[in-house]
């Protein structure tokens, strides 16, 4: 099996780069990870200096996701070594016990952390992933309702809790964690997609009439947003067709409609240009909106 | 935040899997049987070792219109984020009905594999999708993917199917189940796994983030129809 240094044909200070890049925006390609870091740490740990630490502990997470427990438990031993009383490097330890689902015992070790330092953001945070693993969606709900009253500002949480409520269908507390977010974050456009989907599928006028100005707004932050493009024309196309609106509403929605449905045609003939395989959904596409003019007129 | 899901093991099921002979000429198709292609069942499984952290469905379809049993010829995989927000799926339902009417195809299941490997219960987002699909077919099928029985060495289809009767999702006899030359199917799909064929794998939800992939995954299909063998009858 050939290393990645030869398949690629890059030395280890861009495996080591690259790392870091991985690291910084936060990416879960735990398969490449591992195959990189794995590569860098037994053949030139001597030559990353103070970097190893950090990269220890980004391979030894992407090895829990693959299932690697012979490299995970190299680089938390590394770690343990250097940093013996680590909080840091003991959350480490709890979340390869999550791995091999002795969710018990991770839980013990989460404690002893919090008894030690009840500020430790990162073990509260374990715990409640613990109770997601297990399926007790609605104690990770509440302890995570629990831990955003102390920490207020944490982004990853409130999209958490967003998604914990959207698979429990409840959409109301889903929108209200995605208004914290696009509160904090107003130059967002996937948080205004998103909470725009939500309004979407809950459904009534009014939801769908703010769920059309959110899809708006999301596409005058990022123009190419094909789902806010879609929402937009879907919503409009069912405030057109509602037989509650005023023909002012009716005519001004229909207008909406008809402009997001060019939109999406062009994207999609400048998408299917050259590539035979988009042929499918440009015609697709081109149908759908026709069916649908049907049954707004 | 970071969850970690079991890998989708397996488990010893009963199914009536075929063998490597061809069919015979008279062979007759009995009421309420499903039959399975290849491609159908490596494309399901792609999608779900794609996205092995969250919850995946998409849709079945078929290409033949046999008396009395349903022959699942062909998958389009739709989500595999937010399952429940129902945007995404009606923009991919209805697209995927105007492909299917230019392409003599029609849409007679779904199918899903939830993010917690040894939940394979249908969910309430499952139940909704499949009644829709059985307003416009009789026949219609909810297939689940039981994450807890899909480990490199498993034996038997990781799957469980769901028919409607009385308005009730039932789960069906797997003896009414058919997959035609299962072993070629299983060996097919680690094959395209080990290669990391999964990461062409295209569904509704990334065709969203970029319209110039191919949702109907027509690369993916000519990879499976390349590595099976000569066909004895429908692949």
């Amino acid at each position: 099996m050939a290393s990645v240094s030869e398949m690629y044909d890059v030395g280890w200070e861009e495996m080591r780069d690259k790392l870091r890049k991985w690291r910084e925006d936060n990416r879960r390609n735990s398969e490449q990870i591992v195959d990189v870091g794995e590569e860098l740490i037994s053949e030139h740990a001597s030559k990353l200096g103070d970097d190893i630490w950090i990269i220890y502990e980004q391979v030894m997470i992407a090895a829990l996701d693959c299932s690697r427990d012979d490299l995970a438990l190299t680089c938390l031993q590394e770690l343990r070594k250097q940093f013996p009383d680590s909080h840091r490097v003991k959350r480490l330890a709890g979340m390869r016990l999550e791995a091999l689902e002795r969710y018990e015992e991770a839980n013990k070790h989460y404690d002893a952390i919090l008894q030690d330092d009840p500020t430790n953001t990162a073990a509260r945070k374990r715990k409640i992933a613990i109770l997601k693993a297990q399926g007790k969606s609605t104690e990770a709900i509440r302890e995570l309702n629990e831990y955003l009253e102390q920490f207020v500002g944490d982004q990853e949480a409130w999209h958490e809790l967003s998604e914990l409520y959207i698979n429990e269908h409840d959409y109301g507390k889903a929108a209200f964690c995605l208004e914290e977010l696009m509160m904090t974050n107003p130059h967002n456009h996937l948080y205004c997609e998103q909470y725009a989907e939500v309004k979407y599928t809950q459904g009534g006028l009014e939801n769908m009439e703010l769920s059309r100005k959110y899809f708006a707004q999301a596409l005058r932050l990022n123009n190419r947003n094909m789902r806010a493009l879609f929402g937009l024309y879907m919503s409009a196309s069912h405030i057109a067709s509602s037989p509650k609106v005023s023909a002012k509403v009716k005519k001004d929605n229909i207008k909406y409609a008809a402009w997001a449905a060019t939109q999406i045609n062009r994207a999609y003939k400048l998408a299917g240009r050259g590539t035979k395989e988009t042929k499918y959904s440009v015609k697709a596409v081109e149908e759908m909106l026709e069916s649908m003019q049907i049954t707004m007129s | 935040m970071l969850t970690r899901c079991r890998d989708r093991r397996m488990r010893v099921c009963h199914f009536r899997v075929g063998t490597c002979a061809p069919l015979p000429p008279s062979h007759t198709v009995i009421m309420g049987e499903v039959e399975l292609s290849c491609r159908a069942y490596v494309k399901m499984y792609l999608h779900a070792c794609l996205y092995p952290r969250g919850s995946i469905n998409g849709l079945l379809l078929s290409s033949s219109s046999a008396e009395g049993a349903v022959c699942v010829t062909d998958c389009v995989p739709l989500r595999h984020s937010h399952l429940p927000l129902a945007l995404p799926t009606q923009v991919a339902l209805t697209q995927v009905d105007a492909w299917c009417s230019q392409t003599q195809q029609r849409i007679v299941g779904y199918y899903q594999a939830n993010a917690c490997a040894s939940d394979s219960s249908p969910t309430q987002c499952a139940l909704k999708i499949s009644d829709k699909i059985a307003e416009q077919f009789d026949g219609a099928v909810l297939l689940m993917l039981d994450g807890s029985k899909m480990p490199p060495d498993y034996r038997v289809p990781p799957i469980v199917m769901y028919e409607r009767k009385d308005s009730r999702w039932i789960l069906k006899d797997k003896h009414m189940i058919m997959l035609r030359q299962w072993e070629e199917t299983r060996a097919i799909a680690s094959q395209m796994l080990e290669a990391g064929d999964h990461a062409l794998l295209v569904d509704f939800d990334s065709h969203l983030d970029d319209i110039t992939k191919d949702w109907t995954n027509q690369k993916l299909n000519a990879k499976i129809a390349e590595l099976s063998s000569p066909p004895n009858g429908n692949i």
